[in-house]
C-alpha cells in the first residue's frame, strides 16, 4: 500500500469536518475491510483516511426506541449486532443472515456504515435490512437526514452520500406479526459473496398474503425492490402457483447482471427459484435458515 | 504520512513503536518477531493471519497497525507462555488437524475463540464459525474433530 | 518396538500449532532488499520499450532491473527442466499476461510495491492462441525454436524444432487399434475437458538469495533444492558447490513449487546488487506463475458384444501455456496409462504437449493423471450406460489384473486394482437399494478409479549418521510440506536401527548438507528416499557392527552404539556414517510405439465412489458421501496416510466443483482467493478413506507412495453420479451449478440462454 495519512477525530462533527465535500481521495474509515481490499487491489489510494473508531461512543449503540423501533448506530460492529439480544429476540432473520455474513473476524471489525457504504451489490446486510423497511440517519456538516434505506443506494458501488456525509444509524422499524426470511444463494463455495440475496417480509392473515416487501440483492447492479413479484404476492392465498408466478415476475423484472457468480440468465434462474423458497421459509417458522 | 508512535500491550508486555499508517497488523508483529500471523490471502478469507485485538479476532491482513493503539494484541506464540500447549494446540496434535501448517494458527486461536462463545459447538456451529479459516492441505475433516475434541477437554 | 506401521503425530507438530515452525516466507536478512515484480500486460508481444525512470527516481528505491541487465551477468538467461525456454526476465518478447518483465528493488516492499506502478512498457502487440487443441496449428508460434535442456534422463530424447508449438509428442501404440475398432461390435467415442487451475499453496511462492563470497546461498519455498542447485550453477557457469539451496518447511506445494520458479531471479538480482534479496509473491501473483493443464481428451473405444473393451484410442491435448515447466514429463509420464487400468489388447494414445499463450502449467498433484481418469471413467460410465450394463459390472470385466500387461508393455504388479475397487463398491453399498430423492432433488451413484505409474528413473541419497552417544540423525533432500516425509524417515531409520522414531534427528534439504535428491514429486519420495534410507541405515548398522569388531567386542552381540564407541575411541567420540543411493531399473520405452517392459518401478492405485443430490432447480450438487480408497503399499504411518487421501480428494473436489481460471483475452480475471474459490470447511462431504490391504514389494517395508492417489477418482465419480441422478452428462470440468442447470435445460428443451 502507498503511504497516507490517518486521523481519527474524537467526534462525529469533527469527522464530518475532516472530510472534503469534493476530493474522492480523502475518505471515511470504519472497519476498514472493504477499503483495504480495495487499497491493496490499487483501485482505491487514499491521500487521508478519517478513521471513526474515536468517534462518540453513542455510535455504536443498539438501543429499543420508545416506538420499540431498534436503533443501531453506524459504528456498531456486524458481530455486536450479531449478539445483541434484542435483534436475537425481535429480529431473527437479521442475526441469522450476519452468521453467514463472511466470517467472524470481518464482523468482529467491519461496522453497520460500513456495509451500508460501500455500495457493493453483493452484501447481505443491505437487502434484510431494506425488506425490514429500516432507513438510515445520514450526517453532513451541520445537516442530518433519514432516508429509506433502499434510496440510500444508486448504482454499482454508488450510494446518495455526498463526500461529506456520513451515516450515523440505521433505524429498523417493530417486524410486530410479520414473516420474514433472508436467502444467501452462493454458487462457488459455501464461504463465498452471495451471487443472489432474497430477502422477503409480509404478513399473514387467515391464510392470505400481505404487504410483501420482496428485496433481491448480488443479482443486479444494486439492492433492488421487486414491485412485481409483490403485484402477485399481494391478497394471494399461498400455493405453488401463485410462487410460481411471482418467482417469474421477479425474473422478468429484475436487471440481471452476469459476474463472476454467473452469467445473467443463470442468476435470473436463481432469482426465480429462491423467491419462491425464502416465502416458503418465512412460512415455515420452524425452520429459521435453510442452507441453499 | 509519518510514522507514529503507538503504545500497546503485546502478548502480556507493553511495548512501543513508531509505525506509519499504511503498514498492517501482520507487518508490525515481524518487528516484534512474531510470525505465526502470517499473510496468505491478503484479502481476509483464510484466518492464516489471525490476531486477537482486545481478546477479539481479527484478519491482521486487513487491520491497520496503527489501530492496536492503546489496546491490548495477543498472538498464537501467547497460548504456550507457561510452558504448556493449550487444550486446542494439543487437540491439533492429538487428530493431525494439518498438514504444512502454515493455517495453523489461526485455526487455533479461531477455535478458542469459537469454544469461548459456544462452548459445545455442533458440526454446523463449527462449519459456520470457521467458515473464514481456509485449509489448502485440506485438513478440514481432522480440524472438525479437533474442535470437538478440544472441547470435550474443556469440559 | 516395530516402528514401521506405528502411528504418531509427525515431528515437527509442535512447532506448527505454536506459529513457529520455519518457513522462508518469514525469513529476513540483514541488509536485504525486497523485490516486486513488474509484469506484462498482454498475452502475446514484442517488447518495444520500458520506462523505468519515474520508478528508479522513487526515493528508497534501490534499483530497477530489466531482462538486459540480467543478460549482463548471464549471457544466455534461460531456465527449465525440459526446455530451457524460460527468460529470468522477459526478453525481447513476452509470451503471457503476468511475465515478469522488471523488478523493483528496495528494503521496504511498500515502495518497490509503489515505483512498480511507476513503470510502464510498450508491446507490439502479437496475435496469441489460447487454446490447445488450436495451437496445433502452426498459425501463432509461442516460441520461434525450441530448446529443449536434456537434464533428465527420462527427456532425454526430446529434440530442438522450430514452427509448432507442439513442445513433446508421446505414442503409444499396442496391437492394431484400427484393425479391432474395424471388428469391434460398438466402437464408442467421446472428448472430454479440464480447465486451467492452480496450487495456491497457502505459502505463496518466495525465495531469497544471499550473495557470499565465491558463493550463493538460496533459501527457497521449493520441492527439488538439488534441481535447483544444478540448474543456478548452469546459469552462472559455476560448479555445483558454490551453491547451497536451503528449504526449511513448506507452506504447501502440490507440486506447483518444483524445479525453478523464482530462484533464478533471486539468484541473479542478489548478483547484481550484490545483497540479499527476496522475493514472495502475493496470493494473486500466484496466478501467473505455473498452473495445471487443461486439457482436451478424444477418446474411442471398441467394444465386443460379451462387454470387453477390445481396442482404445486416445488423443490428449495438454495446454502448457507459454512455458514447458514439466508439462513435457507430465505429456509423456501420464499419457502412456492414458487409456486407464483396463485389459486391452489394441491401444494407442497420443499425447501433445503445445504451446500457448496462458500461465505455464506444470505438476499437481497427479502430474496430469487426474485429467486423464476424468475422461476415462467418464468415457468407460458412458459405455456401460450405453451397453445396458451396471458399470461396476462393466469395469470388473475389464480391470486390469496383476500379471497382465499393461499398455505400455509393463506387466502390472503390486497394483491392488481389485482390491481398491471392491473397497470402494462394497463400501458404496452398491448393490443395495437406496432413495432416488424427489423430482427436484434426485440422488444418483457412481464410482470410478484411476490408476498411475511413477516417475522413472530418479535418484535418491540419503546418510544416516549415529553419534558417538548413538544420537542417530538421518539426512534427506525430501522437502517436507506437511505430507510428513520426516517422519516417515525417521520411522525406517527407528525400524532398522532398533530405536524409536522420535529419537531420530532429521535434517531436510540443505544441499551443502544433504545429498542428492531427484526431487519431492510425483509420490516418488516414500518409496526412492524411503528405500536410500532404509539403505543407509542399514549401512550405518553394517558400519556399527564393523566398529564393534574393531573395538575387540565378540561378534554376533548386539551393544548399545554409545558403547561401542567408547570402546573404540576411549572417549565419547566419532561418527558412523551410513549411505545409500536408490535408482530403480528402468527402460525407456521404444520412441515410436512407447513400449517397455520396465517403464515403472511402481503403480498407484486410487478410486472413488459418490452419492449425490442434484437439485435440479439450481443445478446444485450436494456430495452426500465421498468413499475413496488407495493402494500405498503398505502405510509407514497409517493417519498420516489417510490424511493424505482425504486432502487429495477435497482438493479434486475443488478442481471438479468449482476451481477455474477465467480468462478474457488473454487476461486472468479472477486472480484472486476471493473470486477462484476453493473449498472451505462448509463444502467438506461426508467421506469415508481407507487405505486396502496391499505390499509393495520392492518399496521400503512394502509401502509406495500416497500423496495423488486419492484424486484420481473424484472428479468422474461426481459426474457419473449426476448422470446417473439425472441423466445429464457433464463432458467438461469444472462441474459448476450453473453447467449442472443448464445441461438439465437443454436436456428438457428448454435451454437457458447464452449471456
Ligand atoms: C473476506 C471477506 C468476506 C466478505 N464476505 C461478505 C459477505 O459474504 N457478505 C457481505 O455482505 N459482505 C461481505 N464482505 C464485505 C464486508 O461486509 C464489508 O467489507 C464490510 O461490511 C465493510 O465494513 P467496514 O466497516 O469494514 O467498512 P470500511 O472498509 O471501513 O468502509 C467501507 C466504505 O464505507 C465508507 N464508510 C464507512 N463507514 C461509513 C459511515 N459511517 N458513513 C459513510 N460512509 C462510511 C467508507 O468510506 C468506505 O467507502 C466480506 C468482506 C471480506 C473482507
Ligand atoms: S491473510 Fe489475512 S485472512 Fe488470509
Ligand atoms: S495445513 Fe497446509 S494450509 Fe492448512
Amino acid at each position: 500500500m502507498i503511504p497516507f495519512e490517518m486521523v481519527e477525530p474524537r467526534s462525529l462533527e469533527e469527522a464530518v469536518a475532516l472530510l472534503d465535500p469534493t476530493e474522492t481521495t480523502i475518505r471515511a474509515v470504519a472497519g476498514g475491510t472493504a477499503l483495504m481490499l480495495m487499497m491493496k487491489a490499487g483501485v482505491f489510494q487514499p491521500t487521508r483516511l478519517v478513521c471513526l473508531h474515536r468517534i462518540e461512543p453513542e455510535h455504536a449503540r443498539i438501543t429499543l426506541t420508545e416506538a420499540g423501533e431498534l436503533r443501531i448506530g453506524a459504528m456498531a460492529s456486524l458481530s455486536e449486532v450479531e449478539k445483541d439480544s434484542n435483534v436475537a429476540a425481535r429480529l431473527p432473520v437479521l442475526k441469522n443472515a450476519l452468521r453467514r455474513l463472511s466470517n467472524p473476524r470481518v464482523r468482529n471489525v467491519a461496522r453497520v456504515g460500513g456495509a451500508l457504504a460501500h455500495g457493493d451489490p453483493h452484501m447481505d446486510l443491505p437487502p434484510v435490512l431494506a425488506a425490514l423497511g429500516a432507513r438510515v440517519t445520514i450526517n453532513g456538516p451541520n445537516t442530518s437526514r433519514e432516508l429509506p434505506l433502499l434510496e440510500l443506494f444508486a448504482g454499482y458501488y454508488e450510494t446518495v452520500l455526498e463526500k461529506n456525509e456520513l451515516i450515523t444509524a440505521v433505524t429498523v422499524p417493530q417486524l410486530h406479526d410479520r414473516k420474514s426470511a433472508y436467502i444467501k444463494v452462493t454458487s462457488r463455495s459455501a464461504d463465498d459473496w452471495p451471487a443472489v440475496g432474497v430477502a422477503v417480509t409480509f404478513s399473514l392473515h387467515d391464510g392470505v398474503l400481505r404487504d410483501p416487501i420482496v428485496v433481491v440483492s448480488a443479482a443486479t447492479e444494486k439492492v433492488t425492490r421487486l414491485a412485481g413479484a409483490e403485484q402477485v404476492l399481494q391478497g394471494a392465498a399461498i400455493d405453488d402457483a401463485v410462487l410460481r408466478r411471482a418467482g417469474d415476475a421477479a425474473a422478468a423484472e429484475a436487471s440481471v447482471l452476469a459476474d463472476a457468480h454467473g452469467s445473467a440468465a443463470y442468476k435470473r434462474e436463481l432469482l426465480r427459484v429462491y423467491l419462491r423458497r425464502a416465502v416458503r421459509q418465512a412460512l415455515d417458522e420452524s425452520t429459521p435458515q435453510v442452507r441453499q | 504520512m509519518s510514522a507514529r508512535t503507538i503504545n500497546f500491550t503485546l502478548n502480556g508486555q507493553a511495548v512501543s513503536t513508531a509505525i506509519e499508517p499504511h503498514r498492517n497488523l501482520v507487518e508490525l508483529l515481524q518487528r516484534f518477531d512474531l510470525l505465526g500471523a502470517r499473510e496468505s490471502c491478503g484479502q481476509g478469507l483464510c484466518g492464516c493471519c489471525t490476531v486477537l485485538v482486545d481478546g477479539v479476532a481479527v484478519s491482521g491482513c486487513l487491520y491497520f497497525a496503527v489501530w492496536v493503539d492503546g489496546k491490548s494484541v495477543s498472538t498464537v506464540e501467547h497460548l504456550d507462555a507457561d510452558g504448556a500447549l493449550s487444550n486446542v494446540q494439543q487437540a491439533f496434535i492429538d487428530c493431525g488437524a494439518f498438514q504444512c501448517g502454515f493455517c495453523t494458527p489461526g485455526f487455533v486461536l479461531m477455535t478458542h475463540q469459537l469454544l469461548k462463545d459456544c462452548p459445545d459447538p455442533s458440526d454446523e456451529d463449527i462449519r459456520d464459525y470457521l467458515a473464514g479459516n481456509l485449509c489448502r492441505c485440506a485438513a478440514y475433516p481432522e480440524i472438525i474433530e479437533a474442535v470437538k475434541r478440544a472441547a470435550k477437554a474443556a469440559t | 518396538m516395530n516402528q514401521v506401521g506405528r502411528n504418531i503425530p509427525r515431528l515437527e507438530v509442535h512447532a506448527k500449532v505454536t506459529g513457529r515452525a520455519d518457513y522462508t516466507h518469514h525469513l529476513r536478512l540483514p541488509g536485504m532488499l525486497y523485490g516486486k515484480v513488474f509484469r506484462s500486460t498482454v498475452p502475446h508481444g514484442l517488447i518495444r520499450s520500458i520506462d523505468t525512470q519515474a520508478a528508479q527516481a522513487l526515493p528508497g528505491v534501490h534499483r530497477v532491473i530489466t531482462g538486459a541487465d540480467i543478460q549482463k551477468l548471464i549471457p544466455e538467461p534461460y531456465y527449465g527442466p525440459a526446455f530451457h525456454d524460460q527468460p529470468i526476465l522477459a526478453l525481447k518478447k513476452v509470451r503471457h499476461v503476468g511475465e515478469p518483465v522488471a523488478v523493483v528493488l528496495a528494503s521496504d516492499p511498500h515502495v518497490a510495491e509503489q515505483a512498480v506502478q511507476l513503470i510502464s512498457a510498450e508491446y507490439e502487440e502479437l496475435p496469441a492462441v489460447y487454446d490447445e487443441v488450436e495451437a496445433m496449428q502452426p498459425d501463432i508460434l509461442v516460441h520461434d525454436v525450441l530448446r529443449p535442456a536434456g537434464t533428465f534422463a527420462d527427456l532425454k530424447h526430446l529434440k530442438g524444432r522450430g514452427g509448432t508449438n507442439v513442445a513433446l509428442d508421446y505414442h503409444l501404440r499396442r496391437g492394431d487399434v484400427d484393425a479391432a475398432m474395424a471388428r469391434a461390435d460398438h466402437v464408442i467415442e467421446h472428448t472430454f475437458k479440464t480447465q486451467q487451475c492452480l496450487h495456491l499453496a497457502f505459502e505463496p511462492f518466495v525465495s531469497v538469495a544471499e550473495p557470499g563470497d565465491q558463493r550463493l546461498t538460496i533459501y527457497t519455498a521449493n520441492q527439488s533444492p538439488s534441481f535447483v542447485r544444478i540448474e543456478i550453477a548452469r546459469l552462472f557457469g559455476w560448479p555445483e558447490n558454490r551453491v547451497r539451496v536451503k528449504v526449511p518447511y513448506l507452506g504447501g506445494g502440490f507440486g506447483g513449487k518444483l524445479y525453478i520458479k523464482l530462484e533464478a531471479l533471486v539468484a541473479a538480482l542478489s548478483m547484481i546488487v550484490r545483497r540479499p534479496v527476496k522475493i514472495a509473491l502475493t496470493m494473486e501473483e500466484q496466478f501467473y506463475m505455473i498452473t495445471k493443464h487443461a486439457t482436451t481428451f478424444r477418446i474411442k473405444s471398441g467394444v465386443g458384444k460379451d462387454g470387453r473393451l477390445v481396442a482404445r484410442k486416445c488423443e490428449v491435448y495438454w495446454n502448457g501455456g507459454a512455458y514447458a515447466d514439466i508439462g513435457p514429463r507430465v505429456a509423456q509420464k501420464s499419457g502412456f496409462t492414458a487409456a486407464g487400468p483396463y485389459d486391452i489388447d489394441n491401444v494407442s494414445v497420443d499425447s501433445y504437449e503445445i504451446y500457448t499463450n496462458r500461465t505455464p502449467a506444470g505438476a499437481l498433484r497427479g502430474f496430469g493423471v487426474p485429467q486423464l481418469v476424468w475422461a476415462y471413467e467418464s468415457h468407460t460410465d458412458l459405455i456401460a450406460r450405453q451397453l445396458g450394463i451396471d458399470p461396476v459390472d462393466f469395469r470388473r470385466k475389464n480391470l486390469l489384473r496383476n500379471g497382465r500387461p499393461h499398455a505400455s508393455g509393463t506387466v502390472l504388479q503390486d497394483a491392488a486394482i481389485t482390491e481398491v475397487f471392491d473397497s470402494v463398491v462394497a463400501r458404496m453399498g452398491w448393490d443395495k437399494p437406496f432413495d432416488r430423492g424427489s423430482e427436484t432433488l434426485r440422488r444418483g451413484r457412481g464410482i470410478a478409479i484411476g490408476l498411475k505409474a511413477v516417475i522413472s528413473p530418479t535418484t535418491s541419497v540419503a546418510i544416516v549418521n549415529i553419534s558417538a552417544d548413538g544420537s542417530t540423525t538421518a539426512y534427506t533432500g525430501t522437502v517436507d510440506m506437511g505430507q510428513g516425509s520426516d517422519t516417515a524417515y525417521a520411522l525406517i531409520v527407528g525400524e532398522v536401527l532398533g530405536i524409536a522414531a522420535e529419537e531420530v534427528r532429521v535434517i531436510h534439504s540443505d544441499t551443502d548438507v544433504t545429498p542428492y535428491d531427484m526431487g519431492t514429486l510425483g509420490s516418488r519420495s516414500l518409496y526412492h528416499m524411503g528405500n536410500a534410507m532404509r539403505l543407509a541405515a542399514e549401512d550405518a548398522r553394517t558400519k556399527l557392527r564393523a566398529l564393534a569388531v574393531e573395538a575387540g567386542l565378540p561378534e554376533g552381540t548386539n551393544y548399545p552404539p554409545a558403547e561401542v564407541f567408547k570402546k573404540r575411541y576411549g572417549m565419547q567420540a566419532g561418527n558412523v556414517i551410513g549411505t545409500a543411493s536408490f535408482v530403480p531399473s528402468y527402460k525407456p520405452p521404444a520412441p515410436q510405439t512407447g513400449q517397455s517392459d520396465n517403464v515403472t518401478p511402481f503403480w498407484m492405485v486410487g478410486g472413488a465412489g459418490v452419492e449425490v443430490e442434484v437439485d435440479t432447480e439450481t443445478g446444485k450438487v450436494h456430495i452426500l458421501r465421498l468413499v475413496n480408497a488407495v493402494d500405498c503399499g503398505k502405510p509407514i504411518n497409517p493417519g498420516v496416510a489417510r490424511a493424505q487421501i482425504s486432502g487429495a480428494a477435497i482438493m479434486q473436489l475443488g478442481f471438479t466443483l468449482s476451481e477455474a481460471m477465467h480468462l478474457d483475452g488473454g487476461q486472468v480475471t479472477n486472480a484472486s482467493l476471493a473470486d477462484y474459490k476453493i473449498p472451505g470447511i462448509g463444502d467438506i462431504p461426508p467421506m469415508d478413506n481407507e487405505v486396502v490391504a496391499a505390499e509393495q514389494h520392492s518399496g521400503p517395508f512394502g509401502a509406495k507412495g500416497i500423496g495423488e492417489s486419492g484424486t484420481f477418482g473424484v472428479s468422474p465419480a461426481i459426474a457419473n453420479a449426476i448422470h446417473d441422478a439425472t441423466g445429464v452428462r457433464i463432458m467438461e470440468l469444472p462441474i459448476t451449478a450453473e453447467a449442472v442447470l443448464r445441461a438439465l435445460r437443454a436436456q428438457a428443451g428448454r435451454p437457458l440462454d447464452d449471456e
